[in-house]
């Protein structure tokens, strides 16, 4: 079997872990005690999702909601923004309505 | 915890002995960099402003340049003016001499042109030279430190590795009653909540949105639509690099303030109260040189500059301590960096480890350690805000 993947967990909480090096589908990261496989090949620096999410499930990273699942998405997905929505700009929008 | 320091007669602490020639308006540029080229240990201040302003942009000015005058790390000043300025060379005089720094003026229309004001120049400032050649540093606490955090050329290293150090090391400065500055708010769009959460009292709390929202709104009302791709706060480096919007890029960047608490948010190179300590937000956006001379401004004696990409950019007036997260740069730009954090890219070491590591050599810097900036005499950090029309970037 490969050597799984260098990653980083920023926090416990989080939903995605972030590829210290280049990973092809098929790689395999280490996140808390399970393996998770890479669904398709995914960028140094980008996020891998280690948790099944349902569509508007929220996305951690730093302990912290950065955005939502546009779709229920597998773990082993690359998460960027084709398949995560943010609001944050829309509801300061809303506030000074 | 103590460091070596120099106390100054209004009672700050300063970590380097700068004789300072500062010039109150950019026509006495020249007659200023001629007189620090000619004495060695003056430093220059070379800037743009000082005259043809008006209201808030020319109060940021005079504030700007006073607080460099009265700051600790200045032992001595001379002012430069021309002599028709707006900008009074007779009020930073005025405000330094209060501070009870040794301080001389020279005036060029006075002093019958720029040969005749050189001259005097080198001599009082030669003569500062020697007044301070003797002065030896003395036991303060590590409580008087102030460190500025600032992040530039940031590439995907910087979030992960190089901010959060920089962050773990803040929070040990607090820890030890110190202080740290965070700024750059239009980069910190998305975590008003967290930061909101994280202040002392309701009132912080308050100012922490008011200042966040103040600089998203005034980023909004400068969109234009006529320019599409011209209204976007993330690069396409940015996406590339994996940051997929606004709220994730803040999160990479707030974490150069770690998890202390939000003490207070200061304005513009106006310095904490008395007593006050801990970490701060400045009220302010992230142009490298301009958050760095206002945050120098609010008394930070040291800077911790994360840089991905690599940046030669000093200050003339204190240290800054250059660090990556990306092994590669580091090695590309040895000259420049002064600490390498890739040793959590490469999985080798924790945030906290560095984030140690990294405090140990703020330390030995506030001793006088001189950084990479500092050897290569890199001064372009030194930039006086600027707020042109209606723009007054004022907490309410």
């Amino acid at each position: 079997m490969k050597k799984p993947l260098r990653s980083l967990v920023l926090s416990p909480e989080d939903t995605v872990a972030v590829l210290l090096e280049k990973g092809s589908k098929g790689d395999i990261v280490t996140a808390g005690d399970q393996p998770i496989v890479l669904l398709e090949d995914i960028e140094f620096a980008h996020k891998v999702l280690i948790k099944d999410s349902a569509k508007n499930a929220p996305v951690i990273k730093y302990g912290v909601e950065i955005g939502y699942m546009l779709a229920e998405t597998p773990k082993g997905s690359w998460i960027h923004g084709h398949n995560m929505g943010c609001d944050r700009g829309k509801k300061r929008r809303e506030q000074l309505k | 915890m103590k460091i070596m320091g120099y106390r100054r007669a209004d009672g700050r602490v300063g970590i380097r002995n700068h004789v300072a020639v500062i010039p109150s308006v950019f026509c006495a540029n020249n007659v200023v960099e001629r007189i620090a080229r000619a004495v060695e240990g003056a430093v220059a201040l070379r800037h743009p402003v000082g005259c043809s302003q008006v209201g808030y942009d020319l109060e940021l000015t005079a504030r700007t340049l006073s607080a460099m005058g009265t700051h600790p790390n200045v032992a001595a000043v001379l002012v430069v003016g021309l002599g028709c300025e707006r900008f009074k060379p007779t009020e930073l005089y005025e405000s330094v001499k209060k501070s009870g720094k040794p301080v001389e003026m020279l005036v060029i229309q006075d002093e019958g042109g720029s040969s005749s004001t050189i001259a005097k120049g080198i001599e009082i400032a030669r003569r500062f030279i020697q007044q301070e050649k003797n002065r030896s540093r003395v036991e303060c606490d590590i409580s008087e430190l102030t460190v500025a955090l600032k992040c530039g050329g940031t590439d995907a290293t910087s979030g992960l590795a190089a901010n959060p150090v920089v962050g773990a090391m803040s929070d040990r400065l607090v820890e030890h009653g110190g202080s740290s500055i965070l700024s750059e708010l239009n980069e910190l769009i998305g975590t008003e909540d967290m930061l909101a959460g994280r202040a002392i009292n309701k009132d912080v709390a308050d100012k922490v949105y008011a200042a966040i929202y103040g600089i998203e709104d005034k980023l909004r009302s400068g969109c234009d639509e006529r320019y599409a791709g011209r209204n976007e706060l993330i690069s396409p480096g940015n996406y590339d690099g994996g940051v997929s919007n606004i709220v994730e890029k803040a999160l990479g960047g707030v974490y150069k303030g770690g998890k202390s608490p939000v003490t207070d948010v200061l304005e513009y190179a106006i310095p904490a109260r008395p007593g006050q300590k801990g970490l701060f937000l400045m009220n302010y956006e992230s142009h490298d040189g301009e958050v760095v001379t206002g945050m120098i401004g609010c008394g930070a004696q040291v800077v911790a500059f994360t840089s991905g990409r690599g940046t030669p950019a000093g200050f003339p007036l204190a240290p800054v301590i250059k660090l990556t997260g990306n092994s590669f740069m580091y090695n590309k730009m040895r000259e420049n960096f002064d600490f390498s954090a890739s040793d959590i890219i490469e999985g080798t070491a924790t945030i906290e480890e560095q984030g140690q590591k990294l405090f140990e050599m703020v330390v030995e810097v506030a001793n006088g350690k001189l950084t990479a900036a500092e050897k290569l005499e890199s001064y372009e950090l030194f930039c006086v805000a600027r707020a042109l029309g209606g723009h007054n970037n004022t907490l309410p």
